[in-house]
């Protein structure tokens, strides 16, 4: 792993070292160490209580992990605050999408604005620059026309377009999302899909957690399994559907 | 330095005293391990019991322990309406913070009602048996405190089998546990959630009824119970009963020991420094309380 | 929901018109006992106002804030008679030093949610309670702490005056400090965290540093209105600095008028305050003030719980049916509704599209 990689090697993005969680007696996270690539659809699969959303709250800061690293392209991230982590890069929407309920459309993306010093903290939230990069994020959504409604009135379609602007205007360079197919209809999940490979050629790097199994191999590069708290597999799309320990995993064998 | 039997004493008045917290701060851990509900108005309730026994003494005569008859059924029901009528119509999302306003605003009134019943004069029971008082090891012992401390104690005890043994109680386990998972095993959590807040109340019926035995009770008393109930639940870890118990049982003694030495309200405000070390240095408490991580 | 600039025209005339009101409410009072009344009223609408800067744009709800206007008074008035500083600079040092007693206390109620807050709010004003009671050589105990007028050889009268001003201008800095902070980034950032932390965290928002800073700003405001009603009324009482009863009088005003909208406390504590002068003169004190305070928070929370005037305004837009804008609750079914609605209208739009 150190060293000059070769030509051929991707560069690291998130990466783990020996992550483990345990609630309890319960192993959510057993030493997990794990790659993902810079600049690619990255997806993380495997069946339920497998650890990925354990291992998702741990590298965004929602969870103390308790012991192992997590690294953002050589940079130390453990244990630090979820909004460190955001400002070092990554954004996450949740696996129940979540927005701000009673605040308008457009102040949910302002709300993802990070001003700096004492006069942007208090200098007036929507100027014409964050406004501008806000409805320029809703238009891409498709929900531009929604700008004045509050959140809550939106339909569940359509949050989730709004969380993943949200997530989009704070600038990631890596964005992590947590089932962005649930509970959503096949029109939609089609769009979901376009906007990630659009995005992901605007250069964004994405980890995707998800079950819908179609989206994941048509959508991600690389591919990681994880079982029992830990990766039993990772490869490019085609590689892992052939592998027989995950078809084990997901039949529970 | 105080003599050996002095502090002695205080040690036994200390577990005596922390008996009763730990009775109390299980209710309000059953309110919160249910509902996710800081209930302010549980001293004022203990209060109210606590004036019914004395009450009851006072009108008709009868020993203030037979009121548990009447008040541990009343209070009861009165948390299982509590429960339906109020605080279910508050919206799930603020509810933490609407439920204290709530039950704050129940505390009001019942303060306000007993003042207006029975004026803000300072009540005591005196019974037979009030000086009557017991040589432990040279340690000189209230009966009556020996009476209260065995309610508690008993009361505990019946709310420990009832939580372990009965299918009731692995019901209400696991609707604090985890919510979601009773209700998909069938555990109409609405209704446990009811009986549990039911159950917190009766508490308070017992723990009024065994503060009236030795306490000088009036109306506004219940701030200096709901203080140090609220440092025991933080301190042992929110919705953890175990916790509670010990962190009451500590408390309680230390408080009787700085007694010693310090004035009553000095030897208060131990409560409070635990309170606030305890959320400066461990926020979710000292003994356990998963719960505790996020409120 | 966009203002036109019709009403912003209309807001801007009730607030002349208000400001006219209130400035001239002195002169056109029949006597210094009106004038009182309008003193205990503006307190409490500072004080309302600036537990407003936590309950409004955080949505934790402090009940302990009587705490920090007990400390502003009585910092003020010992101050006053130990240290023998100038009233005036007295009340600004108090306040700075309740600032900085914020910043610890602050640190153990906010690091975790909800439920810890509300505890350690209450808490502090009981052990304040006991500590300024029981601390008799220092504070006076029950017997209380008087202070010395600012203005020796001013006619009574005209003391009441001078310090209706001056609340009127605390709470005009107050009102002007939340108007800032509700329309810039920093505001953005704390309605976040009112509506859903972990979300607000997880763009960035420092969310623990931004409620501290919100909630000793808030101290400091309250503080300083605590200081001002000792400079004015001049004697200072444990049981009534340090009440929790106070604290829930400024939840109350707040609630009542809406913690979202700048002038909702303000007039929650125009129609409580008021209230509570007219009950004490007309059924003096009995405990059944505590019945009615307790009964009116309780139907304030259980149906209103976003206060008068927003059910107001939902209440107007039903009669002028502009039906989607209105900030009226909507039922789960209604919801439900609407959201398949969405969905069909969002597919359609989704095939006509591609």
């Amino acid at each position: 792993m150190s060293g000059a990689a070769p030509e051929s090697e991707p560069e690291p993005s998130l990466a783990t070292t020996g992550l483990t969680k345990a609630f309890g007696g319960v192993t959510a996270l057993d030493s997990a160490t794990v790659t993902f690539h810079h600049g690619k659809v990255n997806a993380l699969i495997g069946p339920n209580g497998s650890g990925k959303t354990t291992f998702f709250n741990c590298v965004t800061g929602m969870i103390r992990p308790d012991s192992g690293r997590v690294t953002y392209r050589g940079r130390d991230l453990t244990g630090r605050p979820p909004h460190r982590i955001a400002r070092a890069g990554l954004g996450r929407s949740f696996q129940l999408c979540r927005v701000f309920p009673r605040l308008t459309v457009l102040d949910n993306l302002l709300a993802a604005v990070r001003p700096r010093g004492l006069t942007g903290q208090l200098g007036r939230s929507g100027g014409r620059e964050e406004t501008e990069r806000a409805r320029y994020w809703l238009t891409r959504m498709g929900i531009e026309h929604l700008e004045h409604a509050e959140a809550r009135q939106l339909s569940w379609g359509q949050q989730k377009l709004l969380e993943l602007a949200g997530v989009l205007m704070s600038e990631p360079e890596l964005i992590l999302l947590d089932e962005p197919a649930g509970g959503v209809n096949p029109a939609l999940i089609d769009r979901i899909c376009d906007l990630v490979r659009e995005l992901n050629a605007e250069g964004r790097t994405f980890l995707i957690v998800e079950h819908n199994m179609d989206m994941v191999m048509s959508l991600s590069d690389h591919v990681v399994v994880f079982d029992r708290g830990r990766p039993i597999a990772q490869g490019p799309p085609s590689v892992i559907q052939s592998d027989e320990r995950v078809l084990g995993a997901y039949l529970g064998v | 330095m105080p003599s050996a039997s002095l502090v002695f004493q205080s040690v036994v008045l200390g577990v005596l005293l922390g008996g009763l917290y730990a009775l109390l701060a299980a209710g309000l851990t059953l309110y919160f391990g249910v509902m996710r509900v800081v209930m302010i108005a549980h001293s004022a309730f203990l209060i109210l019991a606590a004036y019914l026994a004395w009450y009851a003494h006072r009108e008709i005569g009868v020993d203030p322990l037979l009121t548990l008859f009447v008040t541990v059924p009343l209070f009861f029901a009165a948390g299982v309406v509590m429960q339906r009528l109020l605080l279910t119509r508050l919206r799930p999302a603020t509810l933490t913070m609407m439920s204290v306003l709530l039950t704050f605003s129940v505390a009001l009134v019942i303060e306000g009602l007993l003042g207006y019943a029975f004026s803000g004069t300072q009540r005591r029971i005196r019974l037979g048996y009030s000086s009557a008082s017991i040589e432990f090891f040279g340690a000189r012992i209230a009966v009556v405190k020996l009476i209260a401390f065995g309610m508690a104690a008993l009361a505990l005890l019946g709310l420990y089998v009832l939580m372990k043994r009965s299918r009731f109680g692995q019901a209400l386990r696991a609707t604090i546990q985890h919510p979601d998972a009773a209700r998909l095993l069938g555990i109409d959590t609405d209704r446990i959630a009811g009986y549990g807040f039911g159950l917190g109340l009766a508490t308070a019926a017992v723990g009024g009824t065994a503060l009236s035995l030795d306490t000088t009770i009036y109306p506004s008393l219940h701030w200096h119970w709901i203080g140090p109930l609220m440092a025991i639940i933080v301190v042992g870890g929110l919705g953890s009963v175990p916790g509670a118990a010990i962190a009451a049982m500590t408390l309680g003694m230390l408080q009787s020991l700085l007694q010693l030495e310090l004035s009553t309200t000095w030897a208060q405000t131990v409560f409070y420094v635990a309170l606030f070390a305890t959320l400066a240095v461990r926020p979710q408490g000292f003994f356990g309380g998963r719960l505790a991580q996020r409120f | 929901m966009r203002s036109g600039s019709d009403t912003r025209w209309l807001r801007l005339g009730v607030l002349l018109v208000a400001v006219a009101l209130a400035l001239s409410f002195p002169s056109m009072a029949p006597s210094p006992y009106e004038i009182t009344v309008g003193i205990a009223i503006l307190n409490y609408a500072v004080l309302s106002t600036s537990w407003n800067f936590v309950g409004g744009f955080t949505g934790y709800i402090s009940l302990g804030h009587g705490a920090f206007a007990g400390l502003g008074a009585y910092g003020t008035g010992l101050l006053v008679t130990k240290a023998e500083l100038p009233p005036f600079a007295a009340l600004f040092a108090a306040a700075a030093v309740v600032a900085a007693l914020a910043v610890p206390v602050g640190y153990a109620a906010l690091r975790v949610r909800g439920a810890s807050f509300v505890i350690v709010s209450i808490a502090l004003v009981l052990i304040l309670l006991l500590v300024f009671q029981s601390w008799a050589s220092l504070t006076g105990g029950s017997r209380g702490l008087v202070v010395p007028r600012p203005f020796p050889g001013m006619l009574r009268s005209e003391h009441h005056r001078t310090f209706y001003f001056l609340f009127l201008a605390l709470l005009a800095v107050a009102l002007l400090v939340w108007w800032v902070i509700d329309r810039s980034r920093f505001g953005m950032g704390l309605k976040a965290i009112r509506e859903d932390e972990d979300k607000a965290q997880s763009l960035g928002t420092p969310t623990f540093t931004y409620k501290l800073v919100v909630f000793v700003v808030s101290a400091t405001f309250t503080a300083l209105a605590g200081g001002l009603y000792a400079l004015w009324f001049g004697d200072l009482d444990p049981v009534f600095q340090f009440s929790i009863l106070s604290g829930a009088y400024m939840v109350l005003m707040a609630l009542l008028g809406g913690v979202r909208n700048l002038y909702g406390p303000l007039l929650g504590a125009l129609v409580v305050g008021y209230a509570l002068e007219y009950a004490k003169v007309e059924f003096g004190d009995t405990p059944l003030h505590l019945v009615v305070a307790g009964l009116l928070l309780g139907v304030v929370v259980t149906f209103m719980p976003d206060g008068v005037i927003p059910a107001a305004t939902a209440l107007l837009g039903r009669f002028r049916r502009t039906g989607e804008t209105s900030i009226r609750e909507v039922t789960a079914a209604e919801l439900r509704e609407r959201r398949e609605e969405n969905d069909t209208t969002e597919v359609s739009s989704e095939r006509s599209s591609t």
